[in-house]
């Protein structure tokens, strides 16, 4: 539980953690249609190569970024033996049964971790430099087009910084309440399937009830200090771009031209 | 059958080996008495709620060893089944009405006895019987926990442990947020349990008044390290020292001391209650000052 790496914002002031919060948005969404677009391994090697270089810019361990692979290990696992099992190919490497592993398995089993290594490593710079309060205000500005056609941006801007606020205090109730029902003989980790299924209820509930308490708090609390929404709001952080970031986003339309090229 | 809990060169260190690493708990070495009432304090974030996290093997020492009995909690024993334990130290965590999860209060308090093989029929009849040790009567046994004022549901969150009969009670600042009556009346719920049933109290607390009231052995912890283990008396004698771990005396021992700045007014042992205070106040009057 403790090593979910989403909102574990390291604070720091290298290059990356100053770029614009738009900036690293739009560059992670741009990678990762990059990491689909490139095939071959030099591709891949070039992307690498940038993922590298951004986390050393980050001046952020790179202890950090292992601990976010972590928890999607299983994930990746899954993905790779379908890969590697149901590939259709013609050079077959092994063979029991009905089973077969043929090379053009491998090679897509291989280029999938490579994927997935790379698009977590980019997305965890992008959560470790930046406070979910500037995602939240880089996402708001970047959907502001869509006000036009009463896309109430400025509502989703907001759910979503509450969310990303609220996930360390969740997990930590869940903590609690899940200390709380062991010592009252709960054991989560044994049983059946169903069983398990059944011993989640007395956790979920106390999260659900603690939920709709604090969201009501939490609305007292923004109507008591005024607050409306809408199009009349202003900002206490102005996002403004700087040379530094047109500088990353020519740096990106160049790798694409590179990878195109490659 | 006796129930001790002893700490062996216990340290603890929250996702070792991770950028996150924290060592917490420090080279912790005590023993609790059976049939003890002890309080255990010190200030926010000097490591109280993870210490009592290993009285029940929530927890377990990254180093060192916890004994609870003649049972062996260390880094290495993983996956031994911790229920037995769980069932003779019964814990009250903070804010314990966040546990309550069942459509009746009589389920509710149900639900610990059968996670330990108590049938429902059985563990119905016990959180009836429970009830009145709370404080509350026989007709909350069918309404919701969810209907309750915040000191009822307390009570009742309370009951959902005392019903697994444990021989420890361990208890995270239980009267925290609750009226000055209300708090009154927790504590002496707690002595009267102590008395009667001989359960061991461990009390987590910022109340001094509450450690020199109803303790009889203390444990004050210092970012993470144990700095005393001795009696109430004792602990409150040196004011000093304890306001230099963020602590202080109980407010009878604040007083006496400031009387005793007036050459007239002398205490061989400083009064730890408000009892004791008035009592020394009226026999030295008596002498005619």
């Amino acid at each position: 539980m403790d090593r979910l790496i989403l909102g574990q914002y390291i604070p720091g002031d290298s290059l990356i953690h100053r770029l614009d919060p738009r900036t690293k948005l739009i560059s992670s969404v741009w990678f990762i249609m990059l990491i689909f677009l490139a095939s071959g391994f030099t591709s891949y090697a070039v992307l690498a190569a940038i993922v590298l270089l951004a986390a050393t810019i980050s001046e952020i361990p790179i202890s950090y970024y292992i601990n976010g692979l972590k928890p999607l290990t299983f994930l990746i696992l899954i993905t790779v033996s379908l890969q590697l099992l149901f590939s259709q190919g013609d050079s077959v490497i092994f063979e029991l049964g009905w089973l077969q592993i043929t090379m053009e398995g491998l090679i897509n089993a291989i280029k999938i971790i490579i994927r997935f290594v790379l698009i977590i490593f980019m997305s965890t710079i992008l959560t470790l430099t930046t406070t979910p309060l500037e995602i939240a205000d880089g996402i708001e500005s970047l959907l502001g087009p869509l006000k036009r056609f009463k896309v109430p941006v400025q509502e989703i801007a907001l759910v979503l910084s509450i969310a990303l606020r609220f996930v360390p205090t969740l997990m930590e109730e869940t903590e609690t309440i899940m200390n709380a029902q062991k010592s009252r003989g709960v054991e989560f980790n044994t049983g059946s399937l169903i069983e398990r299924m059944r011993k989640i209820v007395p956790l979920l509930i106390p999260l659900f009830i603690s939920s709709i308490d604090r969201a009501d708090q939490l609305a007292t609390a923004m109507t008591a200090r005024g607050y409306r929404g809408g199009d009349h709001r202003t900002k206490l952080r102005e996002l403004n771009w700087q040379q530094r970031d047109r500088l990353v986003l020519s740096l990106f339309g160049l790798l694409t031209f590179l990878l195109i090229w490659l | 059958m006796v129930m001790e809990i002893q700490f062996k060169q216990v340290d603890f260190t929250y996702q070792p080996n991770t950028p996150f690493e924290t060592q917490v708990l420090h080279d912790i070495n005590f023993t609790i008495k059976e049939g003890s009432y002890t309080a255990i304090v010190g200030h926010t974030g000097s490591g109280k709620s993870t210490l009592i996290q290993h009285l029940n093997a929530l927890k377990v020492p990254t180093k060192g060893s916890v004994w609870l009995d003649d049972f062996e909690i260390t880094a290495d024993k993983k996956n031994q089944s911790l229920k037995e334990i769980r069932e003779k130290v019964g814990v009250v965590f903070q804010f314990p009405e966040a546990q309550l999860f069942e459509e009746t209060i009589g389920k509710d308090i149900a639900f610990g006895p059968q996670n330990f093989g108590v049938s429902e029929e059985e563990a119905l009849k016990k959180a009836e019987k429970i009830l009145p040790v709370v404080g509350l009567d026989k007709t909350f046994m069918d309404r919701s926990p969810f209907d309750l004022s915040g000191g009822q549901m307390r009570r009742v969150a309370i009951a959902g442990v005392l019903v697994m009969e444990p021989e420890v009670l361990v208890l995270d600042e239980p009267t925290a947020g609750l009226d000055p009556q209300g708090q009154r009346e927790m504590m002496d719920l707690f002595k009267r349990i102590h008395e009667e049933q001989n359960i061991t109290i461990v009390l987590v607390t910022h109340q001094m008044e509450d450690v020199a009231e109803y303790a009889n052995h203390m444990i004050v912890l210092d970012q993470g390290r144990l700095v005393a283990e001795d009696s109430p008396t004792n602990v409150f004698k040196n004011e000093e020292w304890l306001q230099s771990v963020q602590l202080d005396v109980p407010q009878s021992v604040a007083f006496a001391k400031k009387l005793a700045q007036n050459k007239d007014w002398h205490f061989a042992e400083w009064p730890l209650t408000l009892d004791e205070l008035s009592a020394q106040i009226i026999s030295q009057l008596g002498k005619g000052i």
